[in-house]
């Protein structure tokens, strides 16, 4: 705190005003500075400094007041003055303990922060961010974007480069299998990862639809494994679960998608025909089921049958019609050429 | 209609010739019973044969089966005992003399196929329609018409075809819209005087026989249908069709489709429908259908 003194005035005038001072006026002694009482006082407001307390900068005396005013930054966060340590970012100014993440509320002061659409985000939250945008994943080891393919492990996803294969070390890539580890197969009971050459030596099948190991029930079918309910209709894509299934073409269809999309239902047993067909009439029949309609006598491809509304009629029942009933038919047969004639 | 117990009056010949039939298939374990054409006219000349369980068909068309009727007593001609069967899975009663059928037969849990074509049926009984997985029903040429159907007759789910025709239908009941499952109906030779729209739900049908009937109009949303395809049949000749139905006709039936679904039919059916003449008049003579015989 400046001194008020009384001494020799020669040679001694007020650093403001550069007058000397008269004797038993009031001195004000700054660090070897004088001043008259009136002369001391805030570069801004010409005011004494209250309880004496001033701010230098560049030579100029303020007052605690002007001087934050003037030189001093606001916090952005809590509109303070920001005294000691001052964080200079986003444009602004922040106490560190106010420089915050604005989507996990980190401090960001001594951790760093990544500036994503306006706002300050730390690494882990940026990366979150980012990756929802463009729908991907981030890693769970190193909180970066994984941009090719994630490796799922124990239930998380990763860079597969964080892995070595359980069995030869290799680095993995995203097609590395994880697989639960059994008695005899590792110590614990944790999953571990293997790469696709020493996986295939386990003899472990893979899904034919996942492309995951199965562990519990396998179905084999177009030449290929199948977790259980994976293994589904191509059309409605409804697991089987051990229902029929038809394969064409490579690909398997449910009973129902089978018959819509190839025909050959058995107008008799309601059934995909498997063997031989009996195509007639707008129908199929199967090998047993190719029959007269009235009279249920076996038929062939041989067989003359008569047509009566699509159904097929063997010659004895066809004879049996009552005499109107014919009379009609040839009528109508005779009267709408476009008919075929019945066989 | 009491069934007290039947009087047997039936010429040992004729017994042994189905009985035979019978008879083997019993040795030789045979699910499937061919009695077609074996002048059968009772059950009784049938011995054993509904405690034979395992039968999956059986088949009894061109008999005389039908009720026996004394002076104390009428055995109806398809006993309900005939539910016994329960592995039955196809019934064929084609041309017989049925007048009337049990409705225990709706209650038969494998029944999918029954044929009473070509009886006498006038109506049917109360509940018919409870078939648990019927597929197939032939009611053609019997004297059945929407009066005499019962009323849940259309909560067949399971029918994939349903036969009617040559009998005497006027309307159709909307609710046949209710049959999601069927692929052909057939119609023909009835005395239908117009189509309910309902059909047009009836989105698996390949098979539609409405000739030989009074229509003069088809309803627009049969137009949703797919009657045209290589593997849909539609017959539809031989009705009082108005002009411009009928002319598309002469040219062919995917012309008949076109046009039903075109703004201009729309409205030819709209006023056709508001301005409702009488019903055309019944050209087809019925009178000698055996069906009618009594
Ligand atoms: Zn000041
Ligand atoms: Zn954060
Ligand atoms: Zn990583
Ligand atoms: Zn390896
Ligand atoms: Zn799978
Ligand atoms: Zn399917
Ligand atoms: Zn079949
Ligand atoms: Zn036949």
């Amino acid at each position: 705190m400046p001194g008020v003194t009384e001494m020799s005035l020669d040679h001694m005038f007020c650093s403001r005003c550069r007058e000397g001072f008269v004797a038993h006026e009031k001195i004000v002694n700054s660090n070897g500075e004088l001043w008259h009482p009136q002369c001391f006082v805030c570069a801004q407001c010409f005011r004494p400094f209250p309880d004496g307390i001033f701010y230098e900068f560049e030579g100029y005396k303020y007052c605690e007041h002007d001087f934050h005013v003037l030189f001093a930054p606001c916090c952005g966060k809590c509109g303070e003055f920001v005294i000691g340590r001052v964080i200079k970012a986003m444009n602004s100014n922040w106490h560190p303990q106010c420089f915050r993440c604005e989507e996990c509320n980190g401090e960001l002061a001594d951790a760093g922060f990544i500036k994503c659409q306006g706002r300050a985000l730390c690494h882990t939250c940026n990366a979150r961010v980012k990756a929802g945008v463009l729908g991907k994943h981030i890693c769970h080891q190193c909180h970066g974007v994984i941009d090719d393919k994630p490796l799922r492990f124990r239930g998380e996803l990763y860079h597969p480069y964080h892995f070595n294969c359980t069995t030869c070390g290799i680095e993995l890539n995203s097609e590395a299998r994880e697989v639960r580890s059994r008695p005899g197969y590792a110590a614990n009971e944790m999953n571990e990862l293997y790469c696709l050459r020493c996986h295939d030596k386990m003899g472990i099948p893979i899904c034919g639809a996942c492309r995951r190991p199965i562990e519990e029930r396998v179905v084999t079918a177009l030449g290929k494994h199948w977790h259980v309910e994976h293994f589904v209709c191509a059309k409605c894509e409804k697991p089987f679960l051990g229902h029929r299934h038809y394969e064409k073409k490579g690909l398997a269809y449910c009973e129902t998608h089978y018959h819509q999309l190839f025909g050959n239902l058995c107008f008799v047993c309601n059934q995909v025909i498997s063997g031989d067909v009996f195509t007639a009439l707008n129908k199929a029949w199967c090998v047993h089921h190719f029959a007269c309609a009235f009279c249920d006598q076996k038929m062939n491809q041989k067989t003359k049958f008569f047509e009566f509304d699509l159904k097929p009629a063997c010659k004895k029942c066809y004879d049996k019609f009552p005499q109107e009933l014919k009379k009609r038919m040839r009528r109508m047969y005779d009267l709408n050429p476009k008919r075929i004639p019945p066989v | 209609m009491n069934q007290t117990a039947p009087v047997s009056c039936i010429p040992a010949g004729k017994m042994s010739k189905a009985k035979k039939v019978l008879d083997e298939a019993r040795e030789i374990q045979n699910p499937e019973l061919d009695l077609a054409d074996k002048g059968i006219a009772t059950f009784e000349e049938m011995p054993g044969l509904l405690n034979m369980i395992n039968v999956t068909r059986l088949t009894l068309s061109h008999n005389k089966i039908q009720d026996q009727i004394n002076n104390c007593f009428r055995l109806v001609a398809v006993p309900p005992g005939l539910a016994n069967l329960v592995n039955l899975e196809i019934l064929n009663l084609f041309n017989n003399c049925i007048t009337e059928l049990p409705i225990s037969l709706s209650q038969m849990p494998k029944l999918r196929i029954l044929n009473v074509g070509m009886n006498r049926l006038d109506v049917l009984p109360r509940g018919f329609g409870a078939f648990p997985v019927l597929e197939v029903l032939d009611l053609t040429y019997n004297n059945l018409s929407e009066k005499n159907l019962p009323g849940n007759f259309f909560m067949m789910e399971t029918l994939r075809a349903l036969y009617l025709a040559d009998n005497d239908f006027e309307y159709l009941p909307p609710e046949i819209g209710q049959l999601k499952n069927l692929q052909i109906l057939v119609l023909r030779e009835n005395d239908l005087v117009e189509l309910p729209k309902e059909i047009g739900e009836l989105a698996r049908l390949r098979e539609l026989h409405i000739q030989g009937n009074r229509l003069t109009v088809l309803p627009p949303e049969i137009g949703n249908l797919d009657l045209v395809s290589n593997k849909a049949v539609f017959r539809m000749e031989f009705n009082p069709w108005v002009t411009p139905i009928g002319d598309q006709l002469q040219v062919g039936i995917s012309h008949v489709m076109d046009y039903i679904r075109s703004e201009t039919y729309r409205y030819v059916y709209n006023r056709h429908q508001s301005a409702k003449g009488p019903p055309p008049p019944i050209e087809t003579d019925k009178s000698k259908k055996i069906s009618r015989a009594r």
